[in-house]
């Protein structure tokens, strides 16, 4: 991973014409525009978060259903369309909140296993949490379904958006802090880290958290959307996958390739599905393949290699001038 | 070399793949075309857990209704002046509530459909009616229902629930027919989902009131497999009523294993599944015609329950096969599209408020006979009210569901008598 590509300032501005670009976006994009972007927002954000701690730590972590679910469970509680309890900027800070302690929890009791272990144990935590709901909710608040209340969707769209914008802060800063090297170090050789007197456990278990807390918060606001939740459709293991699928396409190795990995991917899914809607998971299938073959550093290697190659062309073509 | 052009090519169609799809729907901006056919919407499960339901239950009937439609040159619109042809513009939820919600608010915002069709299953429609109804989009409901939304139609004035559930009106009729003929005891086997938990609620209610005592109600998971010690554990406890509240998925093996391990009580009701004619269709070779005679099952009319019925499945079977037959829904999924048909037609519009007023004050003439819808207070969505039920309980019988119980009004068409205790399971 390279750490100082974002360090750099050449990120700062297209980063903040890309926010003004978004941040305006209700004032002249069309009402779907502004949903679809909102659902492409929120694969970034799991995207991201996954790669915030599997990332530089190598752990594949199968969580994030589990994570994205307790945030949608939590709105579904806090919000019934019987009567909001919260006020919705409260709620998702709470869904983040909880699952941000899920996760240290699970981390500080599953964070020594490792490889396909752990990998196994964070898919099972979806599972577990699911069926656990599922006889709560049937054997002892005897509930079936829970409708949520709606929201604008404007609104949802900038709670959306500001989770994504503290997300990529909290990346960033986590980057160039010594923490950030510490997890890093972690995942190039876990022993020798230890040997140098970092906490791994430690650093792993907050990673994890911080990482479960924007996915919580995802899954909040998400929820005033689907307006009507039970077990299965808020743990729903398709979201464990997608964001490791997006960050793999996009490629890990910079910040802003899980980014446009999730933007591509999501974007991709909504066009091919109502395009084609009956061979439109052949054709996702066949992308998917061709870029795991062909693309091994994902998008973001292919415009770098793009970008080098047009730069030795540019030169090339300049000491023969000379 | 080769490498290169790999390299290219990648890039080349991964460009063309996000800029194409972006250019067509932005790019070139759409000119109001004038009005020459009336688009209908829908986000069905055209792959996914739910294809196979939908494909078999609204699926069928909107493609019939397409056909009869089209070939009559449209449905005249006085706002238009002129017949318009119907066009479906259908989606794929892959049968995932998230893309289906997602995929409606494409069809209303951005496609701007003239008329919206339901999704497809209870937890969908559940999802999918606060959406229609807070962009004031009628939305007459097929595969699904339940207690809940019944209580959440006060809030939603253009949604409207044609498909009778629990105890609207099936349980308290099925609980009825067994009291009538003594049935003492019960034991539920429900599947732990929305549905189950329901069925198996109401029916604790029901069977109480009857004076059935249920000796046991288990719930087990959608992914359960095995239901030999379950069936095992009914014959030990040897109740006289059986239930089955799950899908196909749990109905069919529980089917197999009674007759496997010689389970038969006196009453044994399985649905929804046992409605379908592939119920019997998966039993037929090995036991014949009469393979699952005696069984129950939730269903509303037959053949026989009037000439209008008996078009209707003779219509559906020419474009389907026979096991796709749906005892239960078809009835009330065929009405649905009549009620679109003359609604339109009587206000000669289009508009949705105006066509919603229209939906929720008028009797119509369907295939059900007199069809209207309960409003649930002012400014509520509507339900189909029971009396329009021309039955609630079926019965295999002779290798065909009869219809054997409903409600105490004169819609009522009983297609055969009750047969308890049922008969043993054929012999192979």
């Amino acid at each position: 991973m390279d750490i100082t590509a974002l360090t750099s300032r050449r990120f700062l501005v297209p980063g903040l014409i890309t926010l003004t670009v978004l941040a305006t976006l209700p004032l002249y994009g069309s009402l779907y525009t502004v949903i679809l972007i909102t659902t492409i927002l929120m694969y970034i954000i799991l995207a991201v978060s996954w790669v915030i701690f599997s990332g530089p730590t190598g752990y594949m972590s199968l969580a994030s259903a589990a994570f994205f679910g307790v945030g949608i469970y939590t709105a579904a509680v806090l919000m019934p369309n019987t009567g909001q309890l919260l006020p919705l900027p409260v709620v998702v800070a709470i869904a983040g909140l909880i699952s941000g302690l899920l996760a240290v929890l699970v981390g500080a009791l599953t964070l020594r296993l490792r490889g396909i272990y752990f990998a196994i144990f964070t898919f099972g935590l979806v599972e577990i949490i699911k069926q656990v709901l599922l006889y709560w909710e049937f054997e002892v608040t005897h509930t079936r379904g829970r409708f949520v209340v709606l929201v604008d969707n404007d609104t949802v769209f900038y709670i959306m958006l500001g989770i994504f914008v503290a997300l990529m802060l909290t990346v960033y800063f986590i980057r160039r802090s010594k923490f950030g090297l510490a997890l890093q170090s972690i995942g190039e050789n876990e022993e020798a880290a230890a040997h140098t007197g970092i906490n791994v456990t430690m650093v792993k278990v907050i990673t994890f958290g911080i990482s479960a807390i924007f996915m919580g918060a995802a899954g909040a606001i998400m929820a005033t959307r689907w307006t009507y939740i039970d077990p299965y459709i808020a743990f729903n293991p398709l979201f464990s996958f997608m964001p490791v699928l997006m960050a793999i396409f996009g490629g890990m190795g910079q910040l802003y390739g899980p980014v446009i990995g999730a933007a591509i991917f999501a974007y991709l899914q909504e066009t091919l599905q109502t395009t084609f809607p009956y061979y439109y998971m052949l054709i996702f299938g066949i992308v998917l393949v061709v870029a795991i073959l062909y693309l091994p550093n994902g998008i973001v290697g292919l415009i770098q290699k793009l970008i080098q190659r047009w730069r030795k062309g540019g030169s090339a073509e300049q000491n023969a001038n000379t | 070399m080769t490498k290169k052009l790999l390299f290219g090519l990648i890039t080349i169609t991964l460009v063309a793949l996000v800029a194409v799809p972006l250019c067509s729907s932005s790019c070139v901006p759409a000119p109001a075309p004038a009005k020459d056919s009336i688009v209908i919407g829908a986000s069905r499960p055209l792959s996914g857990m739910n294809a196979m339901i939908g494909d078999a239950a609204f699926g069928p009937i909107m493609t019939m209704w397409e056909e009869e439609v089209n070939a009559a040159g449209g449905i005249y619109v006085a706002d238009y002046g002129k017949k318009l042809p119907i066009e479906y513009l259908i989606y794929d939820d892959a049968t995932d509530v998230g893309t289906m919600v997602r995929l409606t608010e494409k069809l209303i915002l951005e496609d701007k459909v003239d008329i919206l069709f339901s999704s497809c299953g209870t937890a969908f429609i559940s999802a999918q009616a606060p959406i229609a109804n807070k962009y004031g989009y009628v939305l007459l409901t097929a595969e699904g229902g339940a207690t809940i939304m019944r209580d959440a139609l006060y809030g939603l004035p253009y949604v409207f629930i044609s498909l009778p559930f629990s105890d609207h009106y099936q349980l308290p009729v099925f609980a009825d027919m067994l009291a009538a003929k003594g049935a003492k005891t019960a034991y539920i086997v429900s599947i732990a989902d929305l549905h189950g938990v329901e069925y198996s609620g109401v029916a604790a209610i029901e069977f109480a009131r009857v004076g059935i005592d249920l000796i046991a109600s288990v719930s087990v998971p959608e992914t359960q497999e095995d239901f030999s010690i379950i069936i095992k554990d009914a014959k030990a406890a040897n109740p006289d009523v059986f239930c089955v509240f799950g899908y196909p998925p749990q109905v069919l093996p529980c089917t197999a294993e009674s007759m496997a391990l010689g389970f038969n009580p006196k009453c044994f009701i399985a649905g929804p599944g046992a409605n379908f004619g592939f119920y019997q269709f998966t039993f037929i070779e090995a036991l014949g015609p009469n393979c699952v005679d005696g069984v129950l099952c939730f269903a509303a009319a037959n053949r026989a329950t009037s000439p209008e019925f008996a078009e209707l499945y003779d219509d559906l079977e020419a474009i389907v096969s026979p096991a796709m037959l749906d005892w239960w829904g078809h009835p009330y999924y065929a009405p649905l599209v009549q009620i679109w048909q003359e609604a339109i037609e009587e206000t000669g519009t289009l508009d949705q408020d105006i066509l919603r007023d229209y939906i929720a004050t008028h009797h119509f003439d369907t295939i059900l006979g007199d069809t209207y819808f309960e409003m649930s207070g002012e400014g509520g969505g509507g339900l189909l009210v029971k009396e329009t039920h021309p039955g609630e309980i079926g019965q295999w019988q002779n290798g065909v569901v009869e219809i054997v119980g409903g409600g105490p009004w004169s819609n009522t068409v009983i297609t055969a008598d009750f047969i308890y205790p049922k008969p043993p399971w054929p012999t192979p």
